[in-house]
């Protein structure tokens, strides 16, 4: 999921390539040793055992002398950024020592107190999206499509300029503006966030907001840093069931808060799964939640693609199905098992989809550091939606594109939901 | 309890072979059903076999190196039938079974599947108890095919095929008649999956030797079951092998 971003950080490191100091012959070492576990990693575990046509063993002749007569880090890193590009897919890179820590605090945040404050960057403007009731953040009458221009003294503006132009070519690109907004205002418990705003009326204000423990409950998987996971549900308008929530793990606790929502709903004209910034999670569980809405059995949301079988995404219908109509609201944060859920419903054509087009990030992919410091991310299998298209790199792309803006969300609305719920009363 | 017992809930994740080097084979093999029954004989003798009921088992499971770990529980009672139950942490349960006709997978993330065809053969397979003694019922073929070294014990190797699925090929310890390791691959709703597994620490209980270690490797993934506990003969509640109503309501449709 991280590897537009870091491959783009480890081209802009080699063009640097020139002031940097030259390498010890003991950082020469430890880049071969890179190199050789990098290539030794693709070629034991590529679910691809041809490459994709691409002569592993040559490319490691080709790249290994090139890597001893590196002069610099940035060279060495870029080389080996070059080999892996040999293999022509995204989730393979080089993060660098010192990005590879600054990763690692941010995809951790989910232990961190937050503003209470949900943020996506639209047309360069980083927009509160979201305000969580009771919060101080609401208490102090932060509002959505209020614009934040600045955190704790850090201008915004240029930070979203520097990462829209890492991300200028990647579907990933407003999954990572809206993270590097909402990791700034991250931070410890006990602490404020010293925001400034420009509010609804066109003022700039600054708000001083205790960060609080993030919504939801925490939970645990496995070595996975703890999340705090949500879930909600209501019904619009009546006969309209919405769903919510905001990652795809704790499964005890999630899948049957979902099913129950389904199941209170099940004579309801529509039914609304919102993905918006959801980053994925357990991708069993996209099936899962796909059988409360598929009352046939054998469907498949997608193959899974590994070195040792392909393994079907398949649906098991949970009955009582709810047959009714379904939408499901994405944008450019919805990634991994979102997409998968998304994207095969989608292509089963059981849903439609609202909103903007998703991050393209669906492969899973592990992270193993370097014996040189930096890291290496490579992806375990390859996934192709039911529909024959890889979503890796491009997304699911809506049925109906609906584009947040800040007017709207200042008069209280929000034009993707607002979709949704017109096309279901429309249908019935 | 037998190593085919566990895959089931296993392999609902997994896959993956990693053949042992072959050795040169320069003694005359034995025959298939010599080394079964020889298998017979080293666990206990068909007697005890035939003594054999019911049998619960219980034990950990655990996700290698990922840090996911649970509890198991498995139910088999004669003819065939089965019923196991793995509580992850954090995840929930994940349940697996059959009555002997409709063989069923229930899990709180994926939700009610009923086996049909060869996966459901390959479940009644592994659900029946004395499975050692009516191998000759259940498989159509038995051959050996070589000599193989599994953790460093030579093994003979015989390919077992079923009346119903695809060839299972087994190790039997060339000294100690025991089955050391398995191959196979599983056919499951998510595709067919190849599967190793080995067993390890093998321990009497009622005069009957069974594995109390077992690692699997599937899919590039490695799990680890540990039998704790081995019971025969139990009282089991009469409805123990009962469909659950998630299955029920599904076999309806």
């Amino acid at each position: 999921m991280t590897s537009a971003r870091i491959l783009a950080i480890t081209f802009a490191c080699a063009a640097l390539a020139g002031s940097q100091p030259a390498l010890t012959a003991e950082q020469k070492r430890l880049n071969l040793e890179s190199f050789d576990f990098i290539w030794s990693t693709i070629h034991d575990q590529y679910w691809d055992p041809t490459f994709g046509g691409v002569n592993w063993t040559a490319v490691r002749d080709e790249f290994r002398p090139r890597i001893e007569h590196a002069a610099t880090m940035p060279e060495a890193r870029s080389l080996m950024g070059q080999m892996l590009g040999r293999l022509g897919k995204s989730h393979f890179a080089i993060i660098p020592a010192d990005v590879y820590g600054d990763l690692d605090s941010h995809e951790d945040a989910g232990g961190t107190r937050t503003a209470g404050i949900d943020v996506r960057v639209i047309e360069s403007h980083a927009i509160v999206t979201a305000v969580e009731e009771g919060s101080p953040a609401s208490a102090q009458g932060v509002r959505p499509g209020w614009e934040v221009l600045g955190i704790d003294g850090t201008e915004l503006a240029p930070r979203i300029q520097k990462v829209a132009e890492v991300y200028r070519n990647s579907t990933m690109r407003e999954l990572y503006l809206a993270r590097s907004v909402l990791a700034k205002l991250a931070g410890d418990e006990g602490s404020e966030a010293r925001v400034q705003f420009r509010d609804g009326g066109g003022a700039v204000v600054t708000k001083e907001i205790g960060r609080i423990r993030p919504r939801g409950s925490l939970a645990k998987f496995g070595y996975l840093p703890p999340n705090y996971v949500w879930i909600t549900s209501r019904k619009i308008d009546g006969d309209i069931g919405y769903i919510a929530f905001n990652m795809f793990l704790d499964p005890a606790r999630l899948m049957p808060e979902f099913g129950s929502a389904v199941h209170s709903c099940m004579t309801c004209a529509g039914m609304i799964v919102d993905l918006r910034g959801n980053p994925g999670g357990l991708g069993i569980m996209a099936m899962g939640m796909a059988g409360w809405f598929i009352d046939k059995p054998d469907q498949r949301l997608g193959t899974m693609y590994t070195r040792q079988a392909p393994v079907k995404f398949v649906v098991n219908p949970r009955p009582p199905v709810y047959s009714g109509t379904l939408a499901v609201l994405v944008d450019g944060s919805s990634a991994s098992t979102s997409e998968v859920f998304a994207g095969g419903m989608k292509d089963l054509g059981r849903a439609r989809i609202f909103g903007t087009r998703t991050a393209g990030a669906a492969l899973p992919s592990a992270i193993d550091r370097l014996p040189n410091g930096d890291a290496l991310q490579h992806a375990l299998a390859d996934y192709i939606s039911e529909g024959g298209q890889t979503l890796e790199g491009i997304g699911v792309i809506p049925d109906v594109e609906v584009k947040l803006t800040r007017q709207a969300l200042l008069s209280g609305h929000d034009p993707v939901l607002d979709a949704a719920i017109e096309w279901i009363h429309a249908r019935k | 309890m037998h190593l085919r017992q566990r895959l089931t809930p296993v392999v609902f994740f997994t896959g993956l072979l990693c053949f042992q080097g072959r050795l040169r084979a320069e003694e005359p093999l034995p025959k298939a059903e010599e080394i079964l029954d020889k298998f017979v004989v080293a666990t206990g003798g068909k007697a005890a076999y035939e003594k054999i009921h019911n049998e619960k088992s219980t034990g950990t499971f655990e996700f290698v190196g990922k840090g996911v770990k649970g509890t198991m529980t498995i139910y088999r009672a004669e003819p065939n039938k089965m019923y196991t139950r793995v509580d992850l942490e954090n995840i929930g349960a994940i349940e697996d079974g059959t009555d002997g006709e409709t063989a069923w997978m229930l899990s709180v993330m994926q939700g009610p599947h009923i086996k049909e065809g060869e996966e459901r053969a390959v479940s009644l397979r592994q659900a029946t108890l004395r499975e050692p003694l009516l191998w000759r019922k259940l498989y159509k073929s038995a051959e050996t095919t070589g000599v193989e070294n599994v953790e460093g014990t030579a093994c003979y190797k015989v390919v077992l095929t079923p009346n119903e699925g695809k060839p299972e090929t087994r190790y039997y310890g060339k000294k100690n008649n025991l089955l050391l390791k398995m191959t196979m691959t599983v056919v499951s709703q998510a595709g067919e999956i190849p599967t190793e597994t080995v067993a390890s620490d093998y321990k009497d209980q009622n005069g009957l030797l069974s594995p109390r270690k077992i690692h699997q490797k599937a899919l590039g993934q490695e799990f680890e079951i540990t039998v704790s506990q081995i019971d025969y003969n139990v009282d089991m509640p009469k409805d123990r092998f009962d469909l659950p109503n998630e299955i029920k309501a599904l076999a309806k449709k």
